[in-house]
């Protein structure tokens, strides 16, 4: 993107402390190994709890450079959210925020307004989660961020979007979960709806985020200009309905809970064995044979009510009835040595112990380990996506609040050592004693 | 951002040239890679008609408002089920042209699962497959694997959900496609990764969110453990392999070369685990069921009402004394066993056990009332009534209508996601089984119609009556 750097110096946008110095030109790297795509972004993130700081952790481990802004005193709001608290820091807030650099600014201060908006000169992306109004109310909404820095990939994570009857309110995942007809869907068959048991309404937006992140700078790279992106939970669990949805939408099919069942394929469920669960899906007529033979039910293969899918499926109780029986006949390792190398997906229901003992979660790189300056040793789960030419970031761990405040403001807006000491005296800015 | 057309500048070598000479006679390109950010025609730094400085050489004959990021970017599908056409249906929002490569006859799977059906087609099919192309090749003939690595060469981005190794068996793997296609980002979709212990394994979202932990901590506090209501484990790998496949078209602009991504089920809904497996992994905290409750957060969770149930999130001491007030129990603001997120938690049984008892006394809609406007998150458990009569629903355009060649009208979840710089992708409905067979073999390969006959006679591949 040199063309686009020479032409906004060229327009003077570019000016000031940092002109030019941060903003990602893509400029390519001598050699082409390891080169990780969002090397040379730089994010600045105002969001808190959840969906942000997932969709920013996830930047970050592509290369991009996260400067998480926060509240001085408090900061993000999940840095109390326990028990667990290992040391000082919540396991919740440790789980999303690695690899980002605090910043403890007053933004109700003007002076720590001018700050962040200064930042935003220098900086790719703009991420914020606040109620639709409060930014520019403070002086930081898209409008203000793009006057001065109209490259800005600015993107706003609400509850339920940025215009309409709901935008007001305030959002978390278990709402928004319920609201969008996620909860109904979910829990068992004869009983109450229950929550998905981690928040995947927030973890969803904040990947549509992660994305449409991506698809900003993609598309700046086209128009030379910065866009603003409107992500909230109640759009993209909606969007996740999927076939549920299509099925109300398009046939006028209400929704409900199977427990672990699926509303439109037989058998693909959880089964009772002695001393647990297995879980088994036949997505077809190959596989139901399959499964019907390891079962030793061979007369069920031919059976003329459970020949296919859609058969299986209006002979669902009594089908399940006779599977069910059978399953509860072994423990789970005797059923999981029978269904080795059979060829349909089965598995046992694992609790965490189970997760981080399995042989393919450690070959996955799924447990991350780091150091941390204040508590020692922590693991959090490790990037899901893994690509041919490069690494993920290396594993940093969670910033301590406001840990590099005065790294920021020094290297970043270069800022003079008196200045920041004027910041820190008024309680502009605050700076962690660790650094 | 430099996107160099990776298919000229980058592939060096007489041997390569010839490679690409002989499979590429037609000199066909990759149209994103020639589109990009620079473009030969106009050099940087002219200035255009109105003396405006050319930042992008074609940006004086289209208009920057609604340019979408991926016009231009062509997508070889050759992924089933969901979280391959998740992705890829996200990816054709933002304008990529989708290339659904389906087995003849039998096509996707999940065109087959129902019910419901509409008409032919299975409302579990339509809800993820709009605005795709659908070429039907036989891909276990090396005809039909030679179309598909001709696509190849002019596509930008190879997405497939095959268990590891068969599709290299088919000469189809990354190695294969790399070798025609270097430019290509090939990203893999599968059940635990493709390598490993269970790497040739067959995964399904179920059993993937059984084995990653998911399962485990869904369901209701004393029963037993249930799966998300729609298939969560499969939609977040979609949408992690939707960012993914950007980062690697990103990458490519650096490099000028493709790469291969690893997208797995497991490995998705794992990272997805977040402090549930923080929880463990830092204090040995094992995971639990929670009903419609939080581990970490009281209160936040769903409450009977008379007549239903409403959802209330609690998550700070401000948040919490505006829900006494509202429930009319300003005793509890100041009762130092619920100062605190810390000591609600501990005290968790007894203070839901009094707010339980005040919120059945009243009816769903008599608390919707009361809780308008108070600043904390709140909400009824919507059925798929509920949700798409929702007036926020509707606003946000998440009803999307289209016109069906075979069935008619209907409507499938609309895009989450809106930028202001451009609108999303029009609504074209999902392809028929082979509907675009005969136009892609004409339009982005220029086959001439004769060979395009031999291939359907032979069976190599077919067409839908319905064009």
């Amino acid at each position: 993107m040199l063309w686009s750097v020479a032409a906004l110096r060229r327009s003077g946008l570019l000016c000031g402390r940092g002109g030019g110095r941060g903003l990602w030109t893509g400029r390519p790297k001598s050699e082409t190994d390891n080169v990780k795509p969002l090397v040379g972004v730089k994010i600045l993130d105002l969001t808190r709890v959840l969906a942000g700081p997932f969709a920013t952790m996830n930047l970050g481990d592509l290369g991009a450079e996260v400067i998480k802004v926060e509240r001085p005193g408090v900061g993000d709001d999940t840095r109390t959210w326990g028990p667990p608290f290992v040391g000082t820091e919540s396991t919740y807030f440790l789980s999303v925020n690695r690899n980002k650099k605090s910043i403890a600014v007053n933004i109700k201060d003007p002076k720590g307004v001018k700050i962040v908006k200064e930042l935003a000169t220098v900086c790719d992306v703009f991420v914020e989660n606040y109620v639709p109004g409060k930014l520019t109310a403070m002086g930081l909404g898209y409008e203000d961020v793009d006057k001065v820095a109209p490259h800005i990939v600015y993107c706003s994570i609400t509850g339920y979007g940025h215009t309409g009857p709901m935008s007001q309110r305030a959002g978390y995942d278990a709402v928004a979960s319920a609201i969008s007809g996620m909860m109904h869907i979910t829990g068992p068959e004869d009983g109450d709806p229950v929550r998905p048991g981690v928040a995947m309404t927030d973890l969803a937006t904040g990947l549509y985020a992660y994305g449409a992140v991506m698809a900003g700078l993609i598309q700046r790279c086209k128009t030379g200009k910065g866009l603003f992106i409107d992500c909230n939970l109640l759009s993209s669990q909606v969007a996740c309905l999927t076939q549920v949805a299509a099925n109300y939408l398009i046939d006028q099919r209400e929704g409900k809970r199977w427990g672990t069942a699926h509303g439109s394929i037989v058998p693909y469920q959880a089964f009772k064995t002695k001393d647990g669960h297995l879980v088994v899906g036949a997505g077809n007529n190959q596989q139901f044979a399959t499964l019907c033979k390891i079962l030793n039910l061979p007369e069920l293969i031919d059976d003329s009510k459970y020949k296919t899918n859609h058969l299986r499926v209006q002979n669902r109780k009594e089908l399940i009835k006779i599977l069910s029986a059978r399953f509860e006949e072994e423990m789970t390792a005797t059923w999981l040595c029978l269904f080795e190398g059979c060829g349909i997906p089965y598995g046992p229901i694992n609790n965490m112990k189970g997760v981080f003992a399995d042989p393919q979660v450690l070959h996955n790189g799924l447990i991350m380990e780091m150091n941390h300056p204040a508590v020692g040793k922590i693991s959090v789960p490790g990037p899901a996506v893994r690509y041919s030419k490069f690494k993920m970031s290396e594993a940093r761990p969670p910033p301590l609040l406001g840990q590099h405040t005065t790294h920021i403001l020094k290297e970043v807006l270069r800022y003079d050592d008196r200045t920041i000491g004027e910041l820190l005296s008024a309680g502009v800015v605050t700076q962690h004693e660790a650094k």
